[in-house]
């Protein structure tokens, strides 16, 4: 466990910078760990790809696969690299709060 | 885990050690006997170089599994053990084993090029997490990708429905692509030449090289198949090295090519599957395997050379490198297929230094991907791996290891390298020249 401190506030976070706790994440929380990967603003597709992954989560307690992201969204695969360059789970995964995926990621 | 402390039971300590007895082990014994611990081995090593401390040389993690064959199992080491540096197994050196075989080793091999007797230092780090996973002391991040593997058949827990529909996903982008609806990605189909498997990163989150692979195969009129059950071509049970759990692994991929009547098993891009299946799974399930085990960098080649695919390779413009995977490479034999492949694919291609059999590990082998605990050293080590590709020029780094292309990704983000990392299929498939319709 290490200690990871954004902007003033400070969050429990695992080795690779993923919230320990899941449920302290909000949209604040998603800004700030956003910027630290060098999203400065979050634009509306970049909400959409967050907010069906986070949904996901909170009803299966994991990630989606990439093919719901991108069918619930409408964004091509590539856009989604695109929006976040450490992709989708070291990626948006982490700027969704939820725990690092097990695996090559 | 560093300075962690652990708690060991007595019984499970006793298995530990008879881990080191195995007297029909002639391979243990001498290697454990063989380090003369002249630290040759310190600057191959990247936790070394990138960090510079005495006890991240190779010669120090191995002296700790040998120590303590010395003090249970050697004469002198019983009696006299200050003078022949034997060590007890307590709990102190357990917390350090786990510290040093678990978190600061990737298991890469370069030591074993540049030690001056051959030792095989990956094989005793292997024996010294053997030991800590009998005394359930496996970093909790690794073991969860293994359970996730033993419990659900692959190591991210996809339900099998969701797999297939994104199979199912792919195949129709494919044809539509195509244009033609034999362009397919088969699965579950039985007496086909080929039984493919995946990096379960592929259909969760990567599935470029799927639809690539399938294009490949498209292009050479392959008779192949995905099992919709067991197509995970990983096997972490190498790298928490129970054998138990990797046996398990190995033995579900091994019966579902039979129960599919598979020809031949096709290793998807992965170092440690590849090896893990095609090297350790004889071993593992203690028999020959029935059906042919080839890499997918082989079937490539053999497509290009026997004409069944054929590549214009101006049509990947930019400046290649390669990453050369441990597994596939130094501990697979396979690097001039690579760049056979790789220089068919492609007309710029500028070699790391050094590559090939004495490249540097990526930085993410042995585990250390999946293992949060010690991402901080995976990083630190990681930047020998960005300044070997920033050195080259290279736009693109081409590599046959979704495990690689996982932390190469990241140190590209790091380290801010401005470059893009694919796999061989994704390269080959760009460079198709498709003419079966």
């Amino acid at each position: 466990m290490a200690q990871l401190e954004l902007e003033g506030k400070v969050f429990e976070v695992d080795g690779d910078g993923f919230l320990t706790d899941p449920g302290v994440w909000n949209d604040e929380v998603a800004k700030l760990f956003a910027k630290s990967d060098g999203i400065e603003d979050l634009s509306e597709k970049h909400w959409a790809v967050v907010r069906i992954i986070r949904r996901n989560f909170e009803e299966k307690g994991n990630a989606p696969m990439i093919r719901t992201i991108c069918q619930e969204t409408g964004l091509k695969l590539r856009e989604i690299y695109e929006l976040f360059p450490l992709g989708p789970a070291r990626g948006a995964c982490r700027v969704a709060g939820l725990p690092k995926p097990d695996g090559c990621v | 885990m560093e300075g962690n402390m652990v708690t060991i039971d007595n019984t499970k300590r006793d298995k530990a050690i008879d881990l080191l007895r195995s007297e029909s082990d002639s391979k243990l014994v001498t290697h454990l006997n063989a380090c003369v611990r002249c630290g040759l081995c310190a600057d191959s090593c990247m936790y070394y170089l990138a960090m510079k401390e005495p006890k991240y040389i190779p010669s120090v993690k191995v002296n700790m599994v040998s120590s303590i064959y010395r003090k249970y199992c050697t004469f002198e080491g019983k009696i006299a053990p200050a003078l022949v540096n034997a060590k007890k197994l307590d709990e102190e050196m357990a917390a350090e084993m786990v510290d040093l075989l678990f978190g600061a080793c990737t298991m890469c091999g370069r030591c074993v090029k540049h030690c001056s007797i051959g030792v095989d230092i990956p094989f005793l780090v292997k024996k010294g997490r053997e030991m800590l996973a009998t005394m359930d002391l496996v970093p909790e991040t690794l073991q969860s990708t293994v359970d996730a593997a033993v419990n659900t058949g692959n190591n991210m827990g996809i339900p099998t429905e969701e797999f297939v529909d994104t199979i199912k996903w792919m195949e129709e982008e494919l044809t539509d692509e195509m244009q033609d609806e034999r362009a397919r990605i088969p699965l579950d189909e039985q007496d086909k030449e080929l039984f493919y498997t995946l990096n379960p990163r592929e259909p969760k989150f990567f599935p470029l090289s799927i639809s690539a692979m399938a294009k490949i195969f498209y292009a050479a009129n392959a008779e192949w198949t995905l099992s919709s059950k067991y197509y995970d071509v990983t096997n972490y049970g190498y790298f928490n090295a129970n054998t138990k759990e990797a046996t398990i692994i190995a033995e579900n991929l091994y019966n579902e090519v039979h129960r599919l009547h598979g020809k031949r098993l096709i290793l998807g891009e992965c170092g440690h599957g590849s090896r893990a299946n095609r090297w350790e799974g004889p071993n593992y399930l203690k028999k020959k395997y029935d059906f042919d085990t080839v890499t997918v960098v082989e079937l490539i080649a053999e497509y290009i050379r026997s004409g069944k695919i054929t590549l214009d390779k101006t049509l990947n413009k930019e400046i290649y490198t390669i990453h050369d995977p441990c597994n596939l490479v130094r501990n697979g034999g396979l690097m001039d297929e690579i760049r056979f492949v790789v220089k068919n694919a492609v007309e710029n291609l500028v070699e790391m230094n050094p590559y090939g059999k004495d490249n540097f590990c990526c930085g993410g082998g042995g585990g250390a991907l999946a293992m949060s605990e010690y991402n901080d050293r995976r990083l630190k080590i990681g930047k020998i791996k960005a300044d070997q590709i920033a050195k080259t020029g290279a736009k693109v780094v081409i590599t046959p290891c979704h495990n690689c292309v996982d932390q190469l990704t990241q140190l590209n983000h790091t380290y801010k390298l401005g470059v893009k990392i694919v796999t061989i299929s994704e390269i080959v498939a760009d460079a198709l020249v498709i003419n079966n319709k």
